[in-house]
């Protein structure tokens, strides 16, 4: 018995994989050929071999840049109970709940840009809301600058994606409470757990998928942070490069230095973390699935 | 069994798929475009324009385009200045930053232009915050426009001219045409001796006074009298620095006496440029074979702003920050004592912040060790293959002459590049607003800016090096002669690679 060859689903597949050619495939294809170039844009790329990634390996801003994306995954476990927390807070019937979950999740809506400029407010020497209220209560004598201290710029920018992501990532959690049936809380209250245990016992397990989930998509975000670092540091990348991450070094040399074919190599390592780290996300994902 | 798992393989490779994407969109064209750049700032500072304020929310390029056809008319016209133009022709023009705001003056210009020259058409794209990144793409593409308005403050005509990408201007057009502009504007970011740019308008380098913070807040007796100042550093308008060294003790006086630290930034896209304006240094030896800014001027340079940090009289993150976006905005909080710009950008002030536009004060900037006040502010150059040269050429050159600059003036305070512009009796009329303060000094001012740095070979990687070792000395107790000695020896290496 032979089974017949149905085009149709190929047909249903044939716009997206199409527009995933044009637009992923290709310039993949094509960054791989390029960081093998010497390429500044604007002039033909030039064949180089090896050169820009035996480069990178004597380079040691590259490889800061890729200490501070490592360093910035510390975000990913803090997003990820801070946001459980915030899920169980706001999970319960009190009055005027859903006013607190809108306020929660209006970083998220309001865009890397905005909201990073906002916190260079914030942290300003002149005036910022952080200086006046530790001068004012004398915990200061004089105001800081926050923002020029290379020890406090990717702490400061960690935040900044904490506070950003943190209504998101509450309500996906959120959604996961509430398929947790109230019958296992109620079992556990007749078998006397506090209810710290009824949560480290029921809770977490419960939420094993979306922590996850959530595991998968803030350390690939983390890696790839280049939003606030640029907008907190005034496109410098922090005094003495402490801000510089991969994708903040990839786009300066780029599109400042001009160097696309260098930058290509940096995409191409990045992208082979990236790819590692999916991989092992991928792996806890279909796990965490079976033991569902 | 198998099909769960070979659909669960599906699954890994659209989510794989999907974390590509992710990947590469962090490889892609980036957000800088995020970061507004509305202001262009000459490499000594003191040229920033702002040309549209509507824009500031504007995150990504706005094109503005028209077409206009115009029958041809039979008389010639004085302003049609340069010969053979191809009939029929049809050239691109694009602007950096001046839709919406000057669409009209633009239009305007352009519909006299296509008069002046019959048949030539012209079509015209303003591009923004992503005006660098659009010009480059479209290079690479074969899309370039024909006729492009770049910064010469920024140095981006030479960038460009150097890769060859640049028309050389000097045997295309005549001597009377070249006669019309100022030498000094005439003879910038010049590569190889040769030119590639019309020099178009510029700014009068100011400084901003918040004189309540700078003098204080004005007592006034019942009558309406001002009587004295109070709660400000007390210092008087006119005894601002006039040269770039006053500028220290000028901002340990307003630290010491309001707290306020002094809204200064380097110009970190273009360090050596900064260095021989404001430092006089001779960045390069007389062969180009060398870096020669570790010298005693350049080491009295970085030693000034070292200094500066160390008295924590300067906001250190204006100081290196990218955009001088940052230091227009803390001087618009209210919260700078003083801000150096172009007279343009205080209708910003006016807008955004109307009771500081109140106790504003104008001065001149402060001037360098060079005596030269800087380079020019915008010029218009024509692509190096474009298919009409000499219909961009006019074109370029019709938006350069005296009577469409002065109309420009008229809008905005920019100032022009030809010295019979300013026999317009605009110029000589007595100031009215504060923005139009320095236009009796205009054109004695613009006929001394001249382009006096060096053309530097791989300047964007020389300049990355000096501002590493700038950085080490300004944050990290690193001095300045062993900074500098280090950036030079590297710039050294880079410039003969």
């Amino acid at each position: 018995m032979t089974k017949k060859l149905s085009l149709t689903p190929y047909l249903f597949l044939a716009p997206a994989l199409t527009i995933i050619a044009v637009f992923i495939l290709y310039p993949a294809l094509a960054v791989f050929y390029y960081s093998f170039t010497d390429y500044n844009i604007v002039q033909a790329p030039k064949w180089v071999g090896f050169e820009n990634y035996q480069n990178l390996v004597s380079d040691p801003i590259f490889w800061k840049a890729l200490l501070n994306s490592f360093l910035y995954l510390i975000v990913t476990p803090i997003l990820i109970v801070l946001s459980i927390l915030l899920a169980i807070a706001v999970n319960r019937p009190l009055p005027g709940i859903n006013a607190f979950r809108a306020l929660y999740y209006v970083p998220v809506i309001s865009g890397t840009i905005a909201v990073g400029i906002a916190w260079r407010w914030l942290f300003d020497y002149n005036g910022g809301l952080i200086n006046g209220i530790l001068v004012g209560v004398g915990i200061l004598e004089q105001p800081v600058q926050w923002l020029a201290d290379p020890a406090l710029t990717l702490p400061i920018a960690m935040l900044l994606t904490i506070w950003i992501g943190l209504g998101y990532y509450m309500m996906v959690f959120l959604a996961g409470l509430q398929n947790i049936s109230e019958d296992l809380y109620d079992a556990a209250a007749i078998d006397g757990c506090n209810a710290f245990q009824k949560h480290w016992y029921i809770t977490i397990p419960g939420l094993r998928p979306q922590i996850v989930f959530i595991a998968v998509i803030s350390s690939l975000a983390a890696i790839e942070v280049f939003n606030e670092i640029y907008i907190l540091t005034g496109g410098l990348g922090g005094i003495l490069n402490c801000g510089v991450t991969m994708v903040f070094y990839l786009w300066r040399q780029a599109f400042r230095l001009q160097h696309a074919g260098y930058a290509s190599a940096i995409a191409m390592v990045l992208l082979l973390i990236t790819l590692a780290f999916s991989i092992i996300n991928i792996r806890l994902l279909e796990r965490s699935g079976q033991s569902q | 069994m198998q099909s769960q798992k070979s659909s669960r393989g599906i699954f890994s490779a659209l989510l794989m798929l999907a974390l590509g994407a992710l990947v590469l969109a962090a490889c892609g064209t980036p957000a800088t475009p995020q970061v507004v750049k509305e202001t262009v700032v000459s490499t000594v500072k003191e040229t920033v324009v702002s040309t549209v304020k509507e824009t500031v929310a504007v995150p990504q390029t706005v094109v503005a385009q028209q077409t206009v056809v115009v029958e041809p008319t039979a008389a010639p016209n004085p302003e049609a200045v340069i010969q053979g133009v191809e009939p029929n022709a049809e050239v691109t023009l694009w602007t950096f930053w001046l839709s919406p705001t000057f669409d009209d003056y633009i239009k305007s210009t352009i519909e006299r232009f296509e008069q002046t020259y019959p048949g030539v058409k012209v079509k015209w794209e303003d591009h923004q915050a992503t005006f660098q990144d659009d010009l480059k793409n479209s290079f690479a593409a074969g899309t370039a426009p024909d006729v492009i308005n770049l910064s010469v403050g920024e140095g981006w005509v030479s960038d460009y001219a150097s890769k060859g990408l640049l028309l050389p201007l000097d045997d295309k057009v005549p001597e009377s045409v070249k006669d019309i502009y100022f030498p000094g504007l005439w003879n910038e970011q010049l590569v190889d001796g040769k030119n590639y740019q019309f020099p178009w308008y510029n700014f009068v380098g100011v400084e901003l006074i918040n004189t309540e913070i700078y003098r204080g807040k004005p007592v006034v007796d019942k009558d309406g009298n001002v009587t004295g100042y109070e709660g400000g550093a007390g210092l008087k308008i006119e005894d601002f620095p006039k040269t770039i060294d006053g500028l220290p003790a000028l901002c340990k006086t307003i630290k010491d006496k309001t707290g306020a630290i002094c809204d200064i930034r380097l110009t970190v896209n273009d360090l050596l440029a900064q260095m021989v304006y404001e430092g006089n240094v001779k960045i390069l030896s007389e062969d180009g074979k060398k870096c020669t800014f570790d010298s005693p001027e350049g080491v009295a340079w970085l030693q000034m702003y070292v200094d500066m940090v160390k008295a924590g009289t300067v906001d250190k993150t204006i100081l290196v920050s990218d955009q001088d976006r940052d230091a227009l905005n803390l001087f618009l909080s209210g919260k700078a004592p003083f801000y150096q710009t172009g007279p343009n950008l205080i209708r910003i002030v006016r807008d955004q912040n109307p009771g500081l536009y109140g106790y504003l004060a104008v001065v001149p900037q402060p001037i360098g060790k060079s005596g030269v006040a800087g380079k020019g502010g915008m010029g218009i150059s024509v692509k190096g293959d474009t298919k009409y040269p000499n219909a961009a050429i006019a074109l370029a050159q019709f938006f350069t002459n005296p009577e469409s600059m002065t109309e420009f003036s008229k809008i905005v305070p920019v100032y022009p590049s030809s010295p019979s512009a300013y026999d317009d009796p605009f110029f000589s009329a007595k100031p009215v607003a504060i923005e139009d303060s320095v236009k009796p000094a205009a054109k004695e001012y613009i006929s001394k800016l001249a382009d006096i740095v060096p053309t530097v070979p791989n300047k964007a990687d020389v300049n990355q090096a000096v501002l590493d070792s700038v950085q080490e000395a300004l944050f990290n107790n690193v001095p300045a002669q062993q900074a500098l000695t280090a950036a030079a020896a590297k710039c050294t290496e880079l410039i003969n690679k």
